[in-house]
């Protein structure tokens, strides 16, 4: 028996939808068209990514999270969760699943209102990059080299 | 309204066994008992369970898997399923159950089943342990002694209960094709028990002697004892001879070729069974299952001797034991070896040789033990020349000897060697390859009939 697609979009995209009730007071809502494209995007991701997810799945838990970063506006907010959603499956993979889905998603969101100030470039490009090698050489996945060199110019100190 | 009745009946023999539950979707759908809701309502749940299986496969900490993972989980599921409707009464009732009962409770209930069949099989490994062949076949006595015990050890009934994770050599009588998982290991062990209850109904050395007479190698073929034992027990009977010794002439398996040629297929088919059932009664097997088992065998072993009595290879399917104790041999004594010292002066002595008439002069008066010669083929660096010459001076029996301790083999079978070892076994062999065919044939005989110490 095939896992039939049709049947978890429809379940995926009505589950989005809900996040609305919970987003609505920050003052971003998307449209059934918009969660339909949004289940597009991660269907798209899932699939250059070689993997598989239920119900709406991590969609609702990116917004949750990022529904109160202050980079994160009406204009920019479908936009945003597209790209987001992207990166979350990119670095699923990239991470080896050694990182929980709650625990990505959190490096996420603080470093996109943090280092990055809401740029999804730095975001990709530095930040989970860097927390993806980390994690694969068995280094904190907030370990940086800057902090080696540091910890080496303390020991040559003494 | 009587034959619209019967078109909705499920024919059984269409189902797979490997994929009861899938098939079964696809036949009821076809004749009408589910429709396109029921399939979509069945397909839901099979998603829902996917998706919970699938989160405590994760741990609850990943909501997407990859594909590969899902999929497998998948299979376990159906598997899982279907094993459950193969337990119901009938297909019908199978269907019934699917439209009345939720996948999930069906699942659960298969997942209670495969804990029953799980220790069933091990009950019935138990047995096998108990009732063993005393054999040096090595697929027999791998697959029981590690193959399947790995099966237990592996074998996870959440996640891959679609899975065989066992090393199963040893070819059955009747292979175990359409089954899977929990299903197939049980079915294996099953026919393994009753081929061995078959063959302890002969002695340890008897079916020993019987195989050795199919192939002197026979401990690192690919065979089945029981097809073997029944086939020669058959043949047996066949020549009137008592059953439980195995033995059968050569002259008279000609006999029974010219016999047997006169039969049309049909009343060999029939002679075959008949003499089964006198196999049957000879050994006093009483054992319903056993019966059962060597009646599915039997059309196997008919078909081999059909084929045996038309292609004139009727020698080749019953088979003469030998008796491998009473082949003469000629038993080898490689002599005393020298002292340490005066090998290492005599390597010395010869790597210094500058003409290899003075290394063979100096071998021909030091060397007096095989062992010495043998070690000093490895260490004197000599080419392939000055090799070639220590053969000359070797008799027949030193160099079946060392052909016998020096097998060539071929690159691929070769890679364990060493440099030194691999190089001594081509030397030889070019050297026996130059040989006259007569003394060549002298040399192998000489090798196969020789006890090396």
């Amino acid at each position: 028996m095939g896992i039939s697609s049709s049947l978890i979009e429809k379940q995926a995209i009505t589950e989005i939808e809900k996040c609305n009730e919970f987003t609505a007071e920050f003052g971003l809502v998307l449209s059934r068209f918009e969660a339909a494209e949004l289940v597009e995007t991660r269907n798209i991701a899932l699939r250059s990514n070689g993997r598989i997810e239920f119900g709406s799945g991590a969609i609702q838990k990116i917004i949750r999270e990022f529904c109160d970063s202050p980079y994160i506006s009406m204009h920019n907010y479908a936009e945003t969760i597209h790209e987001l959603t992207e990166m979350f499956y990119y670095y699923k993979n990239e991470t080896l699943d050694l990182m929980s889905d709650d625990d990505l998603i959190k490096f996420m969101k603080n470093s996109f209102d943090g280092k990055c100030q809401g740029s999804l470039e730095l975001l990709s490009g530095r930040e989970l990059a860097n927390m993806a090698r980390n994690l694969r050489y068995g280094y904190p996945p907030d370990y940086s080299e800057d902090q080696m060199a540091d910890e080496e110019d303390e020991d040559g100190e003494y | 309204m009587a034959n619209i009745e019967k078109r909705r009946i499920i024919d059984s023999n269409k189902l797979s066994s490997e994929q009861y539950f899938t098939s079964i979707l696809k036949e009821a759908y076809a004749k009408g008992l589910l429709c396109d809701t029921d399939m979509e309502n069945i397909q839901m749940q099979c998603i829902q369970l996917l998706a919970y299986k699938c989160e405590i496969y994760n741990g609850g900490e990943s909501s997407s898997i990859r594909v590969e993972e899902a999929e497998s989980i998948m299979k376990s599921n159906l598997c899982t399923i279907g094993l459950y409707l193969k337990s119901l009464p009938d297909v019908n009732f199978a269907v019934s159950e699917l439209k009345k009962a939720s996948i999930f409770e069906i699942y659960q209930k298969g997942r209670k089943l495969i804990n029953v069949r799980l220790h069933s099989a091990k009950h019935i490994f138990d047995l096998i342990r108990k009732n063993k062949l005393v054999t040096p076949n090595y697929s027999y006595n791998s697959t029981i002694n590690e193959g399947i015990e790995s099966f237990f050890k592996a074998y996870d009934p959440d996640y891959e209960a679609h899975e065989t994770p066992a090393s199963i050599d040893y070819q059955l009588c009747n292979p175990v094709t359409d089954l899977i998982g929990i299903e197939f290991i049980q079915k294996y062990l099953e026919n393994l028990f009753l081929e061995n209850e078959f063959c302890r109904h002969f002695a340890a050395e008897d079916i020993h002697y019987l195989l050795y007479g199919y192939d002197k190698e026979y401990k690192d073929l690919l065979i089945s004892i029981f097809e073997q034992v029944l086939t020669a027990a058959l043949g047996c009977s066949f020549a009137n001879r008592s059953v439980v010794k195995l033995d059968i002439t050569a002259e008279e398996i000609r006999h029974l070729h010219y016999e047997l040629s006169g039969y049309n297929e049909h009343s060999l088919a029939l002679k075959i069974r008949e003499a089964a059932g006198k196999v049957l009664e000879e050994l006093n097997i009483d054992s319903l299952p056993l019966r059962r088992y060597i009646e599915k065998s039997l059309p196997g072993i008919i078909t081999n001797i059909l084929h045996a009595v038309r292609m004139n290879t009727l020698d080749k399917t019953f088979i003469s034991r030998v008796l491998p104790d009473l082949k003469p041999g000629i038993r080898f004594l490689s002599g005393a070896k020298m002292h340490d010292e005066d090998y290492r002066k005599l390597i010395d002595e010869l790597l210094m040789c500058r003409h290899s008439s003075d290394k063979l002069a100096l071998i021909k008066e030091k060397v007096k033990s095989f062992g010495d010669l043998e070690d000093l083929l490895f260490d004197a660096m000599l080419n392939e020349e000055e090799i070639t010459s220590v053969f000359d001076i070797l008799g027949d029996i030193e160099i079946a000897a060392l052909i016998r301790r020096h097998p060539f083999k071929t690159d691929i079978q070769a890679v364990d060697l060493s440099e030194a070892e691999m190089a001594l076994r081509l030397y030889l062999k070019n050297y026996i390859d130059r040989l006259p065919k007569v003394r060549q044939e002298e040399i192998f005989e000489k090798a196969d009939s020789l006890i090396v110490e």
